[in-house]
């Protein structure tokens, strides 16, 4: 028994102290990296201040890193060592710290690309998780990152992904609390920040590329439909969700049926879908023949309702009803002599 | 330098087009392309106009998916494709075993003393490494060269993606594939087949879900550790009328359990280290059509029975000669085998088991097939109980199940070993065969760590948390 016990405590000792790899060693390097971590944060901050066109100031640094005003202020003055910002009442980028800031917000966003197409990561999550991961990506990885991925230039979200080189485009957006009743657009962009909003937003089931027709807007609420579905939110809220107008060549289809809704026997044409299929399973559904113009009906249904068989292109595929969803129709002949 | 220059405003402006066009030129190709291909189709093939009067899919289809027939359907095939295997391999294992085990062992040692082998290099050979072979091809080969042809023919009649159709409720629920429920299935003939089976899953997450808790599925080598020691310690606690149902209840019980854990687990998994996997659905339903019988009885005979049966003996090989050595290397007067046994027991007291089976799932780790014979001459060994089995090292079976009964009880053997064997067989590592299977099929150390760990932490766990509770009971 006390062998046993002696043992224990020797793996212990070794688990803490051992050198690189234990948790007094990952401790330390954790501090080292800690301060890459807040550096970048700053930078990140005051760009998104001028991106924004408010004010980055040490107060603001302070708040946004949830770190004390001295803490801030150090760090302000040793970015300004650094030659990443100008100091003074108003902080500012300098070339350098732009360039710097748009290679972590590149990594960012990339990463969040990565988590929506290629894990099964909840989408509340994404965010958090690229805070994380933008301070220990290198510039190659993020690189190989951004091969892998087909070099996507907009984040899950809607914002644009700062090229290589450090540029973004002119954005021409506006928020959906400035759209009068009856007016139409598509969203471009939800903001993740704060994360309580953005779930919220997310819960509603709102993402990039939906169509919106605003039906009401009042002081208190903004009523609208998001590819057919009714939503009503606070305006507060309706600002975090940015919309652009419609191309010339896109129309809003008077209704959105999805492919849950085609009963057993009947048959539809594809007419879209849904840009939250993502990744893996957007590429799987398109090889399998579920593009527009393409024919689908509802074969049968499984014993507990759920999947539900459909043929496509001649082939007879299961598919979950979230997938249905998210797969819109436009409902043909019915075939109602054998349903 | 100018050349440069106009390099880079093509490239600038590259970009700019690029955010123009967005994201959703990758779906834009795959359409026009769709739509090309469509345009071509059109024009070339011709279809038939006229529709059947009779849709045979269609109607078989709505049967074995309608909410009235669809599971009693499914459980009576299943429970029919099981029936077969154990009454079907019953007679052909005890041929096997009187050939390789009664007939052909015996003859070997006579052949090794009449050249005049030296004891130890007979023991390790024939009594070790050869029994060990033997026993794992008698008691492995028969089940799987039934069940595995008899469940390949209702895969390519095109009922089992039906199977995995109807349970994918369920699998969605835990975050897998439907069709884990086939290699669920196929887990219960063998789990190495059944991690091979898991191909038929394309989703990375839902695939390795699928091997990682292919183990919970009671598996052909164990059902016989199963019937035995429920027949022996739980049938026995009921009156003699009532005895044969409650040991089959408790075995089926277990076998439940392990379905329970395979979904928890998954859900589990699915939750936690596997959200980091792409995840995809979509399930193709195949058409029916007649089997083809004879290249599916080529196929599983030679993929699958023979593929794992390789396996099964390469690792019996040195597993047997192992099991010679620890009975017959004496340290100090004791063999290694009672050492360790004696330095173990009070870890298996403490979790319902004891020394001998602990040791035994150690060198019996190739196939849980040869667990109880090592366990017999362990526990011959130990207790020095006299005229059974054939000696230190020699693995062994007896014909009656009160001699095993018997021998049992010598070893100090209780209802609560009983029941704590039966749970530590479900939930423990997988034989040596299927951890090399999920290297193989994943190609990763971690997810096989995972797969190998798992189990045993949860048996642990769950042994120690029974044996505990009653010994506070009792």
């Amino acid at each position: 028994m006390e062998l046993i016990l002696i043992a224990i405590v020797i793996v212990l000792l070794l688990v803490i102290l051992y050198p690189k790899i234990g948790s007094l060693a990952a401790r330390k390097s954790m501090n080292a990296s800690n301060e890459r971590i807040y550096v970048e944060d700053a930078l990140k901050h005051i760009y998104d201040c001028e991106y924004k066109n408010i004010n980055g100031t040490v107060q603001s640094i302070a708040g946004n890193l949830n770190i004390s005003y001295d803490r801030a202020a150090k760090l302000a003055e040793r970015l300004e060592s650094l030659g990443m910002i100008i100091t003074g009442d108003v902080l500012r980028l300098t070339a350098e710290g732009r360039s710097y800031a748009l290679r972590v917000i590149r990594v960012h966003r990339l990463w969040e690309r990565y988590l929506a197409d290629e894990t099964s990561i909840p989408e509340k999550e994404w965010h958090l998780n690229a805070e994380l991961k933008e301070h220990d990506i290198s510039a190659i990885e993020a690189e190989a990152l951004s091969v892998q991925l087909g070099n996507p230039v907009y984040d899950p979200h809607g914002d644009p992904i700062p090229t290589v080189n450090g540029e973004l485009p002119e954005k021409n957006w506006k928020p959906l609390s400035s759209l009068q009743s009856g007016d139409v657009a598509r969203i471009v962009h939800i903001e993740d920040e704060p994360n309580t909003v953005y779930a919220q937003l997310v819960a509603e089931g709102l993402y990039p590329g939906m169509h919106v027709k605003v039906i009401e807007t009042s002081s208190e609420r903004i009523k609208f439909e998001a590819n057919g579905e009714e939503v009503i939110i606070a305006p507060l809220f309706a600002g975090n969700i940015s919309i652009a107008p419609l191309a010339e060549f896109e129309t809003i289809p008077e209704k959105y049926k999805t492919l849950l809704e085609l009963k057993r026997g009947q048959e539809a044409e594809v007419i879209g879908l849904s840009k939250a299929c993502r990744g893996t399973q957007r590429r799987r559904l398109m090889d399998l023949g579920v593009v527009p113009g393409s024919k689908i009906s509802n074969e049968f249904i499984s014993t507990w309702g759920d999947p539900i068989a459909y043929k496509i292109c001649g082939a007879t595929i299961g598919l979950r009803r979230k997938q249905a969803k998210q797969i819109f129709i436009k409902p043909g002949k019915t075939e109602s002599a054998k349903a | 330098m100018n050349d440069k220059k106009n390099t880079n405003e093509i490239l600038k402006l590259a970009d700019e087009l690029r955010w123009e066009i967005g994201n959703d030129f990758h779906d834009a190709l795959a359409e026009s392309i769709h739509a090309d291909a469509a345009q071509i189709a059109a024009v070339a093939v011709s279809y038939d106009d006229k529709k059947p009067q009779f849709d045979m899919d269609r109607t078989i289809d709505r049967i074995v998916t309608s909410p009235w027939l669809g599971f009693p359907i499914m459980f009576l095939l299943l429970a029919g494709v099981f029936w077969v295997t154990i009454e079907g391999s019953n007679i052909p294992s005890g041929y096997l075993a009187s050939i390789l085990v009664d007939t052909v062992h015996p003859a070997l040692k006579a052949f090794a003393d009449s050249i005049n082998t030296p004891f130890w290099l007979s023991g390790v050979l024939i009594d070790g490494a050869y029994l060990a072979m033997a026993w794992v091809i008698a008691v492995m080969l028969p089940p799987m060269a039934i069940f595995f042809p008899i469940f390949s023919l209702l895969e390519d009649f095109g009922y089992l993606p039906r199977v995995a159709f109807n349970m994918d409720n369920l699998y969605r629920r835990v975050g897998a594939h439907g069709k884990q429920a086939l290699t669920m299935s196929m887990g219960f003939g063998c789990n190495a087949a059944g991690v091979v089976a898991a191909r038929i899953i394309d989703s990375p997450r839902e695939r390795l879900i699928a091997i990682i808790t292919n183990n919970f599925s009671l598996c052909n080598g164990r059902w016989p550790t199963q019937i035995l020691i429920a027949t022996i310690f739980i049938g026995a606690t009921a009156p003699a009328h009532l005895a044969g149902i409650v040991s089959a209840g408790a075995v089926v019980g277990v076998a439940v359990l392990g379905i329970f854990s395979s979904l928890v687990v998954s859900w589990f998994l699915s939750r936690t280290v596997l959200k980091g996997e792409a995840s995809a659905f979509s399930l193709e339903l195949p058409p029916y059509r007649p089997p083809r019988i004879l290249q599916t009885l080529y196929t599983s005979l030679i993929d699958r029975t023979l593929f794992v049966l390789w396996r099964a003996i390469v690792f019996a090989f040195p597993a047997g000669i192992v099991i010679w050595l620890v009975a017959n290397i004496h340290i100090g007067g004791a063999a290694v085998a009672e050492i360790f046994i004696d330095w173990t027991n009070p870890f298996g007291i403490l979790i319902g088991l004891n020394g001998v089976i602990l040791l035994a799932y150690i060198i019996a780790i190739p196939a849980n097939e040869i667990v109880i014979p090592t366990v017999l001459m362990l526990t011959v060994l130990v207790s020095s109980i006299s005229g059974v089995g054939g000696g230190s090292g020699v693995m062994f079976e007896l014909d009656s199940i009160e001699a095993t009964s018997s021998i049992l009880h010598a070893g100090g053997w209780t209802l609560l070993t009983g029941i704590c064997l039966m749970l530590f067989s479900l939930l423990h590592n997988p034989c040596s065969t299927t951890i090399y299977t999920i290297y193989k099929e994943t190609g990763s150390v971690k997810w096989t760590l995972i797969s190998t760990f798992l189990p045993i932490a949860m048996g642990l766990v769950v042994c120690f948390t029974v044996a505990q509770l009653w010994y506070l009971l009792a």
